[in-house]
């Protein structure tokens, strides 16, 4: 049996990284030793966690510290891109390229031969279920499968290093279930899978760990249960657009978690607040298996908004280590 | 067995060259470089009606020479031109309202057209056309518009836009992060890029400058043609102008893609590029090398006469310097544009993605 891997070799380190844009900071002073499983980067819009990302995988450059991801580092692309997958918020495409042609064009530019990048794409396409709609035009994807599509793109060589940039965005009930499960099965295996967002409760369910992030700096870290409590003390706002919000709001109240809910403004969809987003998210994929047409479902800033202040004034949430 | 860079560049040219021919953006390339051929295939059509022309009236005024034509002087009457050169092939009459009359006709031998204009029965003016073209004056056209429509502008502002948009295309597309992405190096990345540029650049511009050449062989006559690719080395002349037109888009490409990866704005790079490749001719000896027009007008294979009263801007472009041998100025050139794009390969090492301020 081979030998396990030194800590260092395991492990995606920040060593006093920081981060400026001219005189605006991006991030600053950032020391990390992130172990395999799921990592979540949670924090506001702006508080520096796609910053932390692109530089991790070499898209930026630190104006100070340095970076290794399991002993890798971009200035090696070659060795760096076949083991880290990067699967970023840029929502732009080459022109003209069907979602297959994304990511097998992709797959070769590692310099595989064509049967071995068709069977990887086809592959990837099939775990996010994209297969149908793979020969259109990715122009013509909704929001959804232009996430998955770049889902597919990142998990297409297998890589050691899954990073992603709030990849539940857009993604309908059922297929944030896949997804999450995708995930699991990545950390499974005992690979990095990191993963920002900037909706608490989302990480809740899939994380190992978080790191709590604020203006550019780590505010907290540490696993997890710290900040659950202080989740379902606040009830999270959630936006359902859907074909019938009237019939959607009379179902929702099977739920005893749902404390809250009001057809939106525009009438296209329905605002409600729950305790337990776990078992609201459950409830949804019911729903959409039974005749209402749900097109997403995502949470609404202000709250978000608003237990952020409240975990960062409080000192970071419970269990999580101040750094 | 390839090594895995080479499959590298090939799976990149599969991507570029599709884009950099059919980006649909770039469509007024192909305009461009349409322009010149449809000048010469105008001035062919031209020249086919005016020889046509000439050939019926010959047949309709039998008889008429060269020397009889010739001998048409200002002066002589109606009657004494008719009783030389017969009836005319073609003839008009316009009286004025003063009670002048004016008279109109024409003869033709089939090379040569006299339109002769008769005051009040007396020849007034004499005007001659020929059916062929002039050789050596048609061969100094073709390298004035070569030079300075075609090389000048037509290849300067299509490199400038396929090879800017090879980076900077795809940074305002926010598309370049897919190739970043990747296991490839940067520096192979932009000999992939730079490679699938000068593939669309070069098939593009050398194709219209090898329609460009056949048309202006076709619009000779038979004695002329033969003349120009026997004695005056017309081939020789195609075989320079389609190595020029390869060069240049070498050159001008490795100066874009260049200017794609160092600066954001391409206008002011389009404008710094053309104001210091016009006045190549007037710079110090030094300078004069380090830019693409000085090589590629020392390798043109016919020279362009200075002729006085020339406007001054165009006396600018035309200044004739102390050109280069071809074989250095060949090298001059795979060196300069070598150097360019190995400048951009270092310099892509420390490109950043960061598509919002980039823009």
């Amino acid at each position: 049996m081979a030998a396990p891997p030194p800590i260092e070799k395991s492990l995606i380190q920040l060593n006093d990284v920081s981060k400026f844009y001219g005189e605006v900071l991006g991030v600053n002073k950032i020391n990390l030793a992130i172990p395999p499983g799921i990592t979540s980067l949670v924090g506001p819009n702006g508080s520096g966690k796609t910053t932390l990302m692109n530089l991790i995988t070499g898209l930026l450059q630190p104006t100070r510290g340095s970076i290794e991801v399991c002993g890798m580092t971009p200035e090696d692309p070659e060795t760096f891109f076949r083991n880290v997958g990067y699967c970023t918020q840029f929502d732009s495409y080459p022109k003209g390229f069907t979602g297959y042609d994304f990511v097998y064009s992709f797959l070769r530019l590692f310099g595989w031969d064509h049967a071995e990048c068709e069977q990887r794409a086809w592959r990837a396409i099939d775990r996010v279920n994209l297969r149908e709609a793979a020969s259109r035009k990715i122009a013509g994807y909704s929001k959804g499968m232009r996430q998955r599509i770049r889902l597919a793109q990142a998990i297409s060589h297998d890589p050691r290093v899954l990073i992603l940039d709030e990849p539940l965005n857009g993604l309908d009930p059922l297929v944030r279930a896949e997804t999450i499960a995708l995930f699991r099965e990545f950390s499974g295996e005992g690979r990095h899978v990191i993963i920002s967002s900037h909706v608490l409760h989302e990480v809740d369910i899939i994380s190992d760990q978080v790191i709590l992030m604020s203006s550019g700096y780590i505010v907290a870290e540490g696993q997890i249960k710290g900040v659950r409590s202080e989740i379902e003390e606040h009830p999270m706002q959630v936006l359902i657009r859907c074909d019938r919000p009237q019939a959607l709001a009379s179902r929702i109240f099977e739920s005893n978690n749902v404390v809250e809910a009001k057809v939106h403004g525009d009438g296209g969809g329905l605002l409600i607040k729950t305790r337990n987003a776990d078992e609201f998210y459950l409830m949804m994929n019911r729903i959409a298996m039974n005749g209402i047409m749900v097109e997403t479902v995502a949470p609404v800033d202000d709250d978000v908004q608003s237990l952020y202040e409240y975990l960062i004034d409080d000192g970071g949430g419970g269990g999580g280590s101040k750094s | 067995m390839n090594p895995v860079w080479l499959k590298q560049i090939s799976a990149v040219l599969r991507l570029e060259i599709k884009k950099s021919f059919f980006a649909r953006r770039g469509l007024w390339i192909y305009f461009l470089a349409l322009i010149p051929v449809l000048i010469w295939g105008g001035h062919w059509m031209v020249m086919r009606y005016k020889a046509e022309r000439m050939h019926t009236h010959a047949q309709a005024s039998p008889g008429v020479t060269r020397e009889k034509l010739l001998s048409i002087k200002q002066g002589m009457t109606t009657a004494e031109v008719e009783a030389i050169l017969g009836h005319p092939a073609s003839s008009r009459t316009v009286t004025r309202r003063n009670g002048t009359e004016f008279k109109y006709w024409t003869y033709s031998d089939g090379t040569t057209t006299r339109n002769i204009t008769f005051r009040d029965g007396a020849v007034q003016r004499l005007n001659t056309e020929h059916a062929a073209c002039d050789l050596q004056e048609d061969t100094v056209i073709f390298a004035g518009i070569f030079q300075f429509f075609y090389l000048r502008l037509a290849i300067f502002f299509g490199c400038m836009f396929v090879f800017m948009n090879l980076f900077r295309g795809e940074i305002l597309d926010r598309s370049l992060h897919y190739y970043f992405l990747a296991p490839i190096r940067r520096d192979v990345l932009v000999v992939g890029k730079y490679l699938a540029g000068l593939v669309a650049t070069t098939v593009i511009f050398c194709l219209s400058t090898i329609a460009q050449w056949t048309i202006f062989v076709l619009h000779f006559d038979p004695i002329n043609r033969d003349a120009y690719l026997q004695q005056n080395n017309g081939f020789s002349h195609l075989l320079s102008y389609v190595g020029v037109t390869a060069l240049a888009c070498l050159g001008y490409g490795s100066v874009f893609l260049a200017a794609g990866i160092l600066i954001r704005n391409p206008l002011i790079t389009a404008a710094t590029v053309l104001i210091w490749e016009s006045i190549n001719g007037i710079l110090p000896a030094a300078l004069r090398q380090i830019s693409v027009i000085y090589y590629l007008k020392s390798l043109c294979p016919v020279e362009i006469p200075m002729q006085q009263g020339v406007p001054p801007p165009v006396a600018l472009l035309a200044v004739n310097v102390d050109n280069a041998p071809p074989i250095v100025a060949v090298l001059g050139l795979l060196a300069l544009s070598a150097a360019v794009v190995f400048i951009s390969t270092r310099r892509i090492k420390r490109m950043e993605i960061n598509y919002s301020t980039d823009n």
